[in-house]
Formats: C-alpha cells, structure tokens, sequence
C-alpha cells in the first residue's frame, strides 16, 4: 500500500501542494475558473508551522481509523484492499464526530456543503496531485514500508506494486 | 459450538458481532433487539424527520449484514429478564435462550417526567425510528409545537420540526440550552443561532401539564403561561435499560458496571454503549457516557474479549459534537468548573461577533476538557491531549492559536509515526 511521507527540512511552506489540492478536487480544475465556482474546493492538506519547521497534514488513512469507529451515519468505512478510509457523500449529514475524532485535525469541517474536508489519495489515482505540485520533492509518495523510527524513506522511488 | 447472545443491535452489539467474527467465522451469534427494524444510525432520526436523510440511508448495514456474517437476527424480541446462573436469557414472549457468552448492550430509554396529560396520544419521545415516523405521520394537522428539554434531543427533535416548517418552541428548565455539554457562554452563542433560524427557546421554565381533551391542545408552563402546541416532544434525556438484571448479581448503579474488559461482575456477561457505565478518565468515576463513538468502542472490546482476546479499555469521557444552522459545536470531558475553584485554570477566546469560542480547561498543565465553538478544527488533537494525558506545557502558549496543530503534539504522543523524516 502507497503512503505520503514528507521531508519536513525540504518542505518550503510553499502551499503549492494546498493549491494543487484544491485544484485537483474542483470542478473545472483550471487554476483561475476554480475561484469563480459556486462551491470553492478546499485543500485536503494543509501546512502547520511548528518549531520554524513545516509540517504537511492530511488523512493518514489509519488502519485503525477513529473517524469510522465516531461516523454516526455509516458514511466514513475502511476499505481493506485500497488502505483508504472512504467517505460516502450521499450518507453524509455534517456531525463532525469524524473532526471530533481524529488525532492528528487531519480532518476538517466544510460548514458549507457540509462535507468534511480529507485526503482521498486522489481517489486512488497513481500520482497523486500535492505529490506532483511540491517543487522541492519533499512529498514522497511511496509503498508503506515498515520503518523503523529514525529511518529514512528510499527518496523518489515510487516503486510500482 | 459455542452460542453468543448479544441484547441489542445498535452501535455496540454491531461493533460485538464484527469483532466476533473478525476472527471466528464458526460460532453462532444471535442478535436480538426490541425494534422491528435492522441496525440503523439513530443518531440520524432528526436527520430523517428534517427530510435530510432518506431512510435507505440511515441504514447502519446492508440488510445483507446478518446473512454475510451468518447471524440470527431475532427483531422485535425483548429480553426481560437473565439468569446467570442457568445461562439463559428470557424474552417477554415467554422464549428462552441459552448463551455461553452474553452482552448486554440494551441501550438507554427516554425519561419521560411525571406531569399531567403526559401520557396523552400527540407527545412522543425521540429515540426510534418508529418515533420520527410516528412523528412524522402526524406533521400534515400540525402547525405548533413543543419540546420538552433543551438537552440535545429536544434541539435535534426542534431541528427536525423546524425544518418541516413547523412551529417550535422549545421549554427548557435550566437557563441555557445544552447544559450537560456547555457552559453559559458558549450556549448563548448556539441559543442565538436556533433563535435566529426561528426555534424559539423559552429558558428557565418547566411544563407543568399537557392540555387537550383527545389531541393535545396546549401545555402549561410553571409560570402558568399555555403554549399553544398540537404536538409535544419529550428530550429530557435518558436512562439505562437495565431491567432485565434487576434482579440478578449483576452489579449496576445507573448503568451496569463495566470492567476494563467491559465485562460485568459475571465472567462470561459483558456490557457496552448507553447501558453501561465505564470508567471515565477525566473524573476518575465510573459514569456514563452515552455516545454513538463510545458504544462502537465498547462494543469492539466487548465482542474481542468474548471471544477470547484480553483487550483492555482505556476508559471513555463525556463527549459531543453537533451542529445547528452551520454553527458547530463541540464539548470535551470537564466543560464547566466553578469559578472560584483555585485548581483548575481555563484558557478562553471569546468573539460574540463571529460566533467563535473556545474554552480549554487545565488542571495541573493537564487538559481535563473543552468547549469549541465556530471553530472545531483542533478538537480531535484536543481530545487526544485529554485521552493520553498529555502535559501541555512545552505548548500551553499555542493551544489557541490558529496555527496549533498536531506537530505541536507530535514528540509527546503514544505511538509514534514515522511519516515526517
């Protein structure tokens, strides 16, 4: 399973992966039409100054995921095969137990179409958009390895399953 | 074979049944449950009298769940009494049923206050399916109505009216709505909201009668003013369904006692959701806790240790989060201390203006609960601050500003990651 690792000493605080994100989840997906739509998309990710360090957050995709166990509507389920927590709209009723929940605020309310805001790998497409965006490389996108603490994740290897 | 019994097929008996059968295809489990109706997100009731949610929605599980995980299903069924001694269990119907490992995960029941007229055909509780439809059925003749608490409930059920543009007012006793889960401040912020979206809230009052020969007509507060309302909704919140052990060893207070195993006082007896009371980490009491997110997590260590695992619980805490009107809302573990308890110390923001609070309180450097309102984004790092006992003080400085987040946490938490190298 692919997970997103970052460099956090590469990580500019740049936004670009932000902007990548809310771009890749809109409807026109054109850098200047996105502004004019009805509903503005909202980035997945977002970059949290800590320490004068740059810290990327977004769904971890937990494998034991807190936001499933809280979703009082069936709308959040772990989805074995892809390693993802899915979230299914149309069930949806903007609780927010899901934001309650998570322990890393990766999740975030949208009062407006009231949706929570969080990273669907790019609905599983192989790059994924903050991935590509990231001008330094600090976003790494690649099989889960079991590391141990203090272990570098193989640069840009991206290998393929 | 071995035969589980689970009482109750809500949040936790369906967390059980998983857990069960995460590694044990083979035993036989039988679910029973008092409503006619399979496993269904009750928390979503006032969604569904709203017309927000669609009833094919708010099922919790495919009706294909209990065939896929080979369960019997056994609806409409209620379990008066358990004989531990005998291993059985016996339902109204006069059935029996034997198990080698039983949970009782019955939930809780409105209360309903002894007034006069209570009992007349036009109020209802809120807790069922059954009850939003009766509700339901009744909207076409109704213009008027009241609500009976300002706890969650009622303001859910006022939710729901309102949104099928029926006339609400909600009669709460206290001087604030929600006070099992928010201080004065922050309730004002939320009252404004429902006054503003046309719930009228008529606070520090009580229903003294429900008046009406046949269909309800009106109520009569304490002060002696009628409320003109063709439909009364009760919400003053709920009891553990706990008759069934009454008269067993089965120890209980309000709830039934839960070891960290979320087993009773009986080996081979558990327990989960609005049923029991478990430990509670930020009184350091037993209480309850009744909670969609609670009961799951029960219900999975419950389901795990029947079937043989020693999962420990770690404990839950009185938690909530809701929204009105987009205003969200969300309550922590200890949400109000008194003001001139010396011990505790509270971190606030307050801007009426924007509709924005956010309340942290500390003993010792250590967060005990919280209030959020307008801006909930940190709550879940919050509520691990509580849940895992961290001290705050390399970053009590931070906790309220924007730009508080989980790097601020992240050298002092349990498991570690490794995803930032």
């Amino acid at each position: 399973m692919k997970q997103l690792y970052y460099k956090v000493d590469k990580c500019l605080g740049c936004k670009s992966c932000e902007i990548a994100c809310a771009l890749a989840h809109s409807l026109t997906l054109e850098l200047f039409k996105v502004l004019k739509e009805k509903t503005l998309s909202m980035p997945r990710k977002k970059i949290i100054v800590c320490r004068g360090k740059n810290y990327p957050i977004s769904c971890r995709h937990c494998k034991d995921p807190k936001c499933v166990d809280a979703c009082m509507a069936a709308a959040l389920t772990y989805d074995k095969e892809k390693g993802m927590v899915i979230h299914d709209d149309s069930r949806c009723v903007g609780c927010w137990m899901c934001v309650m929940a998570c322990p890393y605020a990766a999740v975030r309310p949208n009062i407006k179409t009231k949706i929570p805001i969080r990273c669907d790998k790019c609905k599983d497409k192989n790059e994924l958009a903050c991935v590509k965006a990231c001008p330094t490389g600090a976003i790494i996108w690649q099989e889960e390895i079991a590391m141990q603490p203090g272990t570098v994740p193989d640069e840009g290897s991206n290998r393929k399953r | 074979m071995r035969q589980f019994v689970i009482i109750g097929n809500s949040a936790a008996g369906i967390a059980a049944v998983e857990a069960v059968r995460k590694k044990d295809k083979e035993s036989k489990i039988t679910v029973i449950s008092d409503e006619d109706y399979p496993s269904y997100c009750r928390c979503l009731i006032s969604y569904y009298l709203a017309g927000e949610a669609k009833e094919e929605k708010i099922l919790y599980r495919p009706e294909s769940f209990y065939k896929e995980n080979n369960i019997e299903l056994s609806l409409n069924k209620k379990v008066i009494r358990i004989d531990p001694e005998k291993n059985r269990v016996i339902c109204e119907d006069k059935s029996q049923m034997t198990y080698d490992s039983l949970l009782i995960a019955t939930g809780s029941s409105p209360k309903i206050p002894d007034i006069k007229g209570i009992k007349k055909s036009g109020v209802f509780k809120f807790r069922t399916i059954k009850d939003a439809k009766d509700i339901e059925a009744l909207l076409p003749v109704v213009k008027n109505s009241c609500i009976l608490g300002g706890g969650l409930i009622g303001l859910k059920a006022a939710y729901g009216l309102k949104k099928r543009n029926i006339e609400v007012k909600v009669i709460v006793k206290s001087k604030q709505v929600l006070s099992q889960m928010l201080d004065f401040e922050s309730a004002s912020l939320i009252q404004k909201r429902l006054e503003e979206n046309g719930i009228e809230l008529v606070l520090g009052e009580d229903v003294m009668e429900v008046i009406g020969n046949g269909d309800i007509k009106a109520v009569k507060l304490e002060s002696g003013k009628v409320l003109g309302s063709s439909l009364v909704v009760v919400g003053k919140g709920v009891s553990p369904n706990i008759d069934l052990i009454k008269d067993t060893k089965i120890k209980f207070n309000e709830g039934i006692i839960a070891s960290n195993l979320m087993q009773t006082n009986i080996p081979n007896i558990y327990t989960a959701g609005d049923v029991c009371e478990s430990f509670d980490i930020t009184s350091g009491e037993f209480s309850l806790n009744a909670l969609w997110p609670i009961a799951v997590e029960q219900g999975r260590i419950a389901g795990a240790n029947m079937d043989g695992d020693n999962l420990s619980y770690e404990g839950s805490l009185g938690m909530n989060s809701i929204e009105f009107f987009g205003l969200p809302a969300v309550s922590l573990g200890v949400y109000k201390v008194k003001a001139d308890n010396g011990s505790f110390e509270e971190l606030k923001v307050l801007d009426a203006k924007v509709n924005l609070y956010k309340k942290l309180i500390l003993k010792d450097n250590f967060l005990i609960g919280a209030i959020l309102i307008g801006d909930i984004k940190n709550s879940g790092i919050f509520l691990r601050i509580i849940r895992e006992k961290i001290d705050v003080s390399p970053f009590k400085d931070r906790l309220l500003q924007e730009n508080f987040g989980y790097p601020d946490i992240m050298d002092f938490v349990k498991v570690k990651e490794n995803i930032y190298v």
